[in-house]
């Protein structure tokens, strides 16, 4: 026997406790390295993805209100837009279907080729949706949900729009992150609505991520003081905007995060303290053989890392693969994009197993310290 | 002509202060062993038997008066020289074997080995040795709760001679055993004092116990009476 075997049999003593602070230790960093991996994927500089290049410019006032669609001339000459198309959504209801469970979006189809970064056509072609006003251009999972084929009709009953839509499907896309949304002609809309001028939204394509920041300034100041001012920003940041909505997300995850941080630590401490207490005239005798303090310290330190570092270890690399070997980008229909667990992420988690280690044995070696013998022998077991 | 006393006591005294009670555990006890004597403590309850023999073994301090254990004054050891004087001088027998349950009785005997610098193999040989000597060479894989009580003693007796030291303390180490079991307890330490030349100091509320020591001492109301 070493004194490195003793510790690990005494860490191993009461089974049950000591895997369940594993598990609990585990699970906590787990969860602490997802929410460090969230703030980071929500706040994340919008560079070199698809969606940081296209750009979604919307009414100021809120997004139910359209735009003039005069405004394409002046938005086509801005300098770094590299294409443009109206971009507004229909939001029909297919079939029988009683809520929207994929997106209608009427575009102008030659403009609207130029946008598409990612992607392919993979059935039908391209110029059949440009020439027929038709037709609709559809993602491959719309088609293969509702076993569509090219030639087939898409019907809509319109909910946010008055008006209702028979569409020819003559074109289909894959690999974006989102191959559900199906495309129609703005035109077709316009005549149905009676050509009112307007559009939604406009969609536009910079050439690089790093030019966006200034194009997006440009967007919003080409219509500063008209009555139609607009708000400019990425596809990425125009999506986070919904979860922005609902508060400071950064500063809800912080705390999240600490009170996840606090738990465990209770956890820890709670356990390591029992663990020792119990242990009282054990360790009153192993004074009285002649272990000095420093040993005993040692011993307890050694017992509290091990588990913290166990646990940390497990939850730490857990969560790395399970992010990293789930396809969160298809999950989330490309909400989620990268959902990286970076190693200074995993760093994170270890310094806070790590922390946790120490803190919680700061308390049973202050009881061990004081303990005395004679006291210690007198504790029963 | 005897050798000097491997234990010197000159008016030991020890109190405690319970609220504004001053409980006196020992009133000026002085007295001398002799190196390889077996000494018994008896004397009714709370007569401080216990608390002489902590200040003995050097787990407890004393309020005044002194102890020298071999010439040495261990009232003037701090904690960490106590600790190392303890592991090299001392051997500890108690009445509740407190013996680790995690560990088979041959690591519970080694684990005062631990603290010295013998290798892996010597430390072997002396927990066997020791094993042998209380008649457990056979029982070195047995955890504590595969033991009986009187076996579970008879390993903590190996543990507390494993490292040879000069003196064994034992505080009422047959309270918890049978009769077969605590006469065996009896004769290892009374063959410890006579064949190893061991200086024994055993507390015991039983005369018949008292029978194997070489010498009795009488506490009572913290003072020897005889
Ligand atoms: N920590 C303490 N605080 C206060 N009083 C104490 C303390 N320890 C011992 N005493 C008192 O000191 C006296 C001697 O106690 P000690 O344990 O030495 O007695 P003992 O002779 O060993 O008794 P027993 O035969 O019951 O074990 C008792 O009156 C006891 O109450
Ligand atoms: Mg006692």
């Amino acid at each position: 026997m070493t004194l490195a075997s003793f510790v690990v049999k005494n860490a191993l003593r009461n089974r049950r406790r000591a895997l369940l602070t594993v598990v609990s230790v585990a699970i906590s960093c787990g969860l602490l390295v997802t929410l460090l991996t969230l703030q980071r994927e929500l706040t994340i500089p919008p560079e070199s993805e698809a969606a940081s290049l296209r750009i979604i410019a919307r009414n100021k006032v809120s997004l139910a209100q359209p735009l003039p669609a005069k405004q394409l001339s002046i938005i086509e000459k801005i300098p770094g837009v590299v294409a443009a198309s109206p971009f507004t959504y229909y939001g029909g209801l297919f079939r029988e279907e009683t809520f929207t469970s994929f997106a209608q979006f009427a575009v102008d189809p030659p403009r609207f080729r130029n946008l598409i970064v990612e992607g392919r056509v993979s059935e039908g072609s391209y110029d059949d949706f440009i020439n027929d006003r038709t037709s609709c251009f559809v993602g491959a999972d719309t088609m293969k949900r509702y076993g569509l084929k090219i030639g087939d009709r898409m019907r809509f009953t319109g909910t946010f729009y008055p008006v209702d839509l028979d569409l020819k499907i003559v074109a289909v896309y894959q690999g974006t992150v989102d191959d559900r949304g199906v495309f129609f002609h703005h035109k077709l809309l316009d005549e149905l609505m009676g050509n009112p001028g307007t559009v939604g939204t406009w969609y536009l394509r910079v050439a690089s991520a790093q030019a966006s920041n200034e194009v997006i300034a440009r967007v919003n100041d080409a219509f500063a003081n008209t009555s139609a001012e607009v708000r400019a920003e990425t596809e990425r940041a125009f999506q986070m905007g919904f979860i922005s909505m609902l508060g400071n997300v950064k500063l809800l995850i912080g705390s999240v995060s600490t009170v996840v941080v606090f738990t465990l630590m209770l956890v820890t401490v709670s356990t390591m303290s029992m663990a020792v207490r119990e242990r009282f005239r054990e360790l009153a005798v192993l004074k009285a053989l002649g272990f000095r303090r420093r040993e005993l310290f040692s011993f307890i330190l050694a017992e509290s890392f091990g588990l913290a570092l166990v646990g940390g270890a497990l939850g730490i690399f857990g969560a790395w693969a399970l992010w990293t070997g789930i396809d969160l980008q298809k999950l989330t229909s490309g909400f989620l994009l990268y959902f990286e667990v970076t190693p200074r992420i995993m760093a994170t988690g270890g310094v806070v197993a790590v922390f946790l280690g120490i803190f919680s044995s700061i308390s049973p070696s202050i009881a061990v310290a004081r303990l005395s013998v004679v006291q210690g022998l007198k504790t029963l077991d | 002509m005897a050798a000097e006393p491997i234990v010197v006591i000159r008016e030991l005294t020890k109190s405690y202060l319970q609220g504004d009670l001053n409980v006196i555990a020992l009133n000026g006890v002085s007295l001398d062993i002799q190196s390889g004597e077996f000494v018994v403590l008896m004397g009714p309850s709370g007569s401080g038997k216990s608390t002489l023999l902590h200040i003995i073994a050097g787990i407890d301090r004393p309020t005044s008066g002194s102890a020298m254990i071999q010439g040495i004054n261990i009232a003037n050891l701090n904690e960490s020289q106590l600790a190392d004087w303890r592991n090299q001088n001392v051997g500890f027998v108690f009445q509740s074997f407190n013996l680790i349950p995690v560990l088979t009785a041959a690591e519970n005997v080694e684990l005062p080995l631990l603290l010295t610098d013998l290798s892996a193999a010597e430390r072997r040989k002396q927990v066997a040795t020791a094993l042998e000597l209380v008649g457990l060479a056979d029982r070195g894989h047995h955890r504590p709760d595969q033991l009986s009580g009187g076996q579970q003693q008879r390993a903590a007796i190996a543990r507390a001679l494993v490292t040879d030291p000069a003196l064994i303390v034992a505080d009422e180490p047959t309270g918890n055993l049978d009769a077969k079991s605590a006469g065996d307890v009896l004769a290892i330490l009374q063959s410890l004092s006579r064949d190893a030349g061991k200086t024994v100091i055993m507390v015991t509320h039983d005369p018949k116990s008292a029978a194997y020591g070489s010498r009795s001492l009488h506490l009572e109301k913290g003072e020897i009476t005889a």
